[in-house]
Formats: structure tokens, C-alpha cells, sequence
């Protein structure tokens, strides 16, 4: 379980989180909705420790994690999986040792082994015979699903991701959102997701939260946002 | 003058960080962690993208320095100190220089820009979320290969260096090889390539901080990755060119 409490963040002295509290409960996919510039991917950075908030607190299955250090937060990480907007693949590793590089970083398994988990993973999302293809030679979509694949190799416990279908078209969009619901459901995780695609996140998504100028709009599951008085909220998920 | 202020404290922060930045890297080598396959593949990079122009301009320089040297010295009857003049210019100031200041332009430049394209396309901060230090992986064999590279190529350079030195002696001043070859072991001691390598070791240490410091604070999207990579090329000239006077000027006080 995630708990976020009273969490503020100003840049140059701009506001971004204005007393940000919520809770995300364990094994349910979980989307931040917002306008560009909303606070929502600075939110998702706190709570896997890439910004430390100016106030308040957050907390991992009854863990304070706010004053961790980097060390202790590099140790944490290796249970999380984080997928980026852009995929963020390493431009000089191929498909395969994109996806192997976080088992030969914190595991003892062997060549075959690594090779095995990463051709099973590859199934998984879809996507066999592009093992030595580097970054720049895949689409937007196949380099998602490979970041997808990276991201969750270890078996991660939470899964962030960071607007997946961004630069995508409807079907891709469609695709990718299914691939998180089916892989957060295999996997048991808990997966906090950015967007502002409203459909794919009606889709797939347990509870919802909108986020305007930084505070906490709206917060519950499709049904109860769909039913909200507020005007913001209507004209946002139209 | 509040501007003045600001721009001063800025500029300290900014040095306070760098230092804080290489210490933290000499901190992951002192600890042991270090990752050689890395640090190999690096060492492999920065020495075949110099090496080609590195050789051309020592060749050259030693070539230039032979026949400008032959030209002054024949005027006062010397012109068989060129070996001499060729080998302790090169060895003692013009090769750990010269090679200095274009592996900056070559390796330095690359450093920046691989790292600060990693920064601007998030690959950094992925590195983070997956576990790993940034610093250990992307950082440490960066610099150490810097260590490695620069005074294997200012061997080579040096080595370059003289035998277009011999060439201009041997073809234009008509003196005979075996002489020039003697002439320079004999007049090449160790003290000349201690003081060559001790600046040698310092500027490698000078690029490698700057150019992965500027690769690691970049941002500012693709024309951020040019900005920082002309800056770390430009500071590295600097500094390398300051320090090299007052490197020079220890090393005479103390060595001669």
C-alpha cells in the first residue's frame, strides 16, 4: 500500500503539489489523470523516490520512505518497475540486453537462464524475433512494450508508468493498456499509471484520481468521477 | 549588483557540486566499485577515436618543430641539437599538451554527449529505477578509461613525435639516423617524461571530471546535449591550458 499525506512541491518557486494526499491500495491499477503541467509524472517521481517532497510524507506498506537516502532508495527500486514516456531504452544495448540488464544486475542467474526469462517476457508482451534489434530501428510502440518487459523482468511488486500511450494511435493505445492490465494481473502488482487518455484509463483502471494545478480534484472509481458535480471533472472526462 | 550575487552564488554552487560530484566518483573507485568489462569497452572507445588524429598531429608537430629547430640552429652552428630539441620539447611539454587538448575535443566531446543525451531521454534517471548508481555504471568507467587512455596516447604521440623529427633531421639536415636516435636516448632522462606524465595524469583527470560532469548535468533537450558539450570541450582547454603553467612551473621549482 502506498499513502501519500499533505504532499507539497514548489520548482523556482512555482507550486506543482499542493497538499497531495491519497492512498493506493495493494494489486489495483491505479491512474493519475491530469492537464499537461498538472503535477501528475511529479507525483508518480515522488513516489518512487526521483523527487523528495518539500512537505509531507510518504509511506511503502507502512514504510516512511521520505527521508531515505539514494543508497537506500537504489536498494528499494530493485522491487519496482518504472516505464517511462519515452521508453528511456539504452541507445547502446540491444532488445535483449535492455531486458536482461536489471537480472544481470541483481540476480546470480546464469546465460541461459537470463536468456530464457527474457524470451518468456518477450511472449508475454508480444513481441519474439526482435532480440538484437537496438532502440532506434523499433516504433514507438514495440520500444514501449520493451520498456514494459524491462520494466517488470524482476517481477516487480509496484509497476509506474509514465503516460504509456502517449504518442501512440488508438490501436497501439489500446494494445499497451491491455498489455499493463494483463500484466498487472499475472503479476499480482500494483500499477500506478500517469495519462491523460482518458478512455484507456476508464478501461483498465480500478480508481482513478484527476490532479488540477497540483491538488487532488477528484478521487474514485469511474462510476463515482462519472457522477461528480464538479464541472472541472465532467468537462474533463467529457 | 543583486544580479552580481546571484550569479556568484550560482557560480559557487555549481563548483561546490562538481566537487561534490568527483569525489563521489573517486569515492566508488576507493570502495572497489568498479565495473572493468565498462571500463575496458571505454578504455577501447576513447583510444580508437583519438588515436588516428592524434598520431597526424604528432607526426606533424614533430615534423614542424625538426624544421624549425634545424633553421635557428644552423645559424649558430648547432644543428645537431634538432634531436635534442625535438625529443624534450615533446616529451616534457608539446605531446602531454597537445594530446590533452585533442582528446578533449574528441573523447571529452563524446563523453558529453553520450551521458547528456542519456539525461535528456530519461535513460539516467531509468538507470536509477532500476536499482542501479548512475554514477557506478555511467561515471566511474568513464573517468578511470580517461586515466588509462591519455598517457598511452601521449606515448604514442611522443613516439610519433620524433620519428618525424628523424625524418626531417635524416632527409632535410643530412644527419646521419643513428646519431639522432643516440643524440635523443641520451639526452631523454627520467625526470622528462615523470614531469610529461605527471601533467599527463592530472589533465586526464581534469577532462574526464569536466566532460562527465557537463554529461551529467545536462539538460534542455538536443540543443542543451551542444550547449554542454561545447562547454565541457571549452573548459576543458582551459583548464588544461592553466594548468599546464602553473604545473610547469612547480615541476621546474622542484625538478628542473
Amino acid at each position: 500500500m502506498i499513502e501519500i499525506s499533505h504532499v507539497t512541491k514548489t520548482f523556482n518557486g512555482q507550486r506543482v503539489l499542493d497538499d497531495v494526499s491519497l492512498t493506493i491500495k495493494d494489486g489495483e491499477i491505479f491512474v493519475i489523470l491530469g492537464e499537461s503541467g498538472a503535477g501528475k509524472s511529479v507525483l508518480l517521481k515522488h513516489m518512487v523516490g526521483l523527487l523528495k517532497p518539500d512537505r509531507g510524507q510518504i509511506r511503502l506498506d507502512q514504510r516512511d520512505v521520505t527521508p531515505l537516502t539514494e543508497k537506500e532508495w537504489l536498494a528499494l527500486r530493485k522491487t519496482m518497475g518504472y516505464l517511462f514516456q519515452e521508453g528511456a531504452l539504452y541507445d547502446f544495448m540491444n532488445v535483449f540486453e535492455n531486458i536482461a540488464f536489471p537480472l544481470e544486475e541483481h540476480t546470480s542467474l546464469t546465460h541461459e537462464q537470463i536468456t530464457k526469462k527474457v524470451r518468456d517476457i518477450l511472449q508475454l508482451i508480444g513481441l519474439q524475433g526482435v532480440e538484437q534489434k537496438y532502440p532506434a530501428e523499433l516504433s514507438g510502440g514495440m520500444k514501449k512494450r520493451v520498456a514494459l518487459a524491462r520494466a517488470i523482468i524482476l517481477d516487480s511488486r509496484i509497476l509506474f508508468c509514465d503516460e504509456p500511450t502517449s504518442g501512440l494511435d488508438p490501436i497501439r493505445s489500446r494494445d499497451i493498456s491491455d498489455l499493463i492490465r494483463n500484466v498487472t494481473r499475472k503479476l499480482h502488482c500494483t500499477t500506478i499509471i500517469t495519462s491523460h487518455d482518458i478512455a484507456n484509463s476508464f478501461r483498465i483502471a480500478d480508481r482513478l484520481v484527476i490532479i488540477k494545478d497540483g491538488k487532488v480534484a477528484a478521487l474514485g472509481t469511474q462510476a463515482e468521477l462519472k457522477v461528480s458535480p464538479d464541472q472541472f471533472i465532467q468537462a474533463f472526462i467529457g | 549588483m543583486n544580479d552580481v550575487i546571484r550569479r556568484s552564488v550560482h557560480y559557487l554552487a555549481a563548483v561546490g557540486d562538481s566537487l561534490y560530484f568527483l569525489g563521489s566518483v573517486f569515492g566508488h573507485i576507493v570502495r572497489g566499485r568498479v565495473r572493468f568489462v565498462e571500463v575496458v569497452k571505454q578504455v577501447y572507445e576513447q583510444g580508437v577515436q583519438s588515436i588516428s588524429i592524434i598520431a597526424l598531429t604528432s607526426l606533424a608537430s614533430g615534423v614542424v618543430l625538426a624544421l624549425q629547430g634545424y633553421v635557428a640552429l644552423t645559424r649558430f652552428g648547432a644543428k645537431d641539437a634538432i634531436a635534442p630539441l625535438v625529443a624534450l620539447s615533446l616529451v616534457r611539454e608539446m605531446s602531454p599538451v597537445f594530446t590533452a587538448l585533442i582528446f578533449s575535443g574528441k573523447a571529452g566531446a563524446r563523453i558529453t554527449a553520450e551521458l547528456g543525451t542519456m539525461n535528456v531521454s530519461d535513460q539516467m534517471l531509468a538507470t536509477r529505477t532500476m536499482g542501479v548508481d548512475p554514477v557506478e555504471f555511467l561515471v566511474v568507467p568513464r573517468l578511470l578509461a580517461c586515466l588509462i587512455v591519455l598517457p598511452i596516447l601521449t606515448l604514442i604521440s611522443e613516439l610519433i613525435g620524433i620519428a618525424g623529427g628523424y625524418l626531417v633531421a635524416v632527409y632535410e639536415a643530412n644527419i646521419p639516423g643513428v646519431f639522432y636516435l643516440n643524440q635523443t636516448l641520451k639526452v631523454i632522462h627520467y625526470v622528462d617524461f615523470f614531469s610529461g606524465f605527471i601533467k599527463v595524469f592530472f589533465f586526464a583527470v581534469l577532462i574526464g571530471w569536466i566532460c562527465c560532469y557537463q554529461g551529467f548535468v545536462t539538460n534542455g533537450g538536443s540543443l542543451g546535449v551542444g550547449k554542454f558539450t561545447t562547454k565541457a570541450v571549452a573548459y576543458s582547454y582551459i583548464f588544461v591550458i592553466i594548468s599546464n603553467t602553473i604545473l610547469t612551473k612547480i615541476i621546474l621549482t622542484f625538478w628542473g
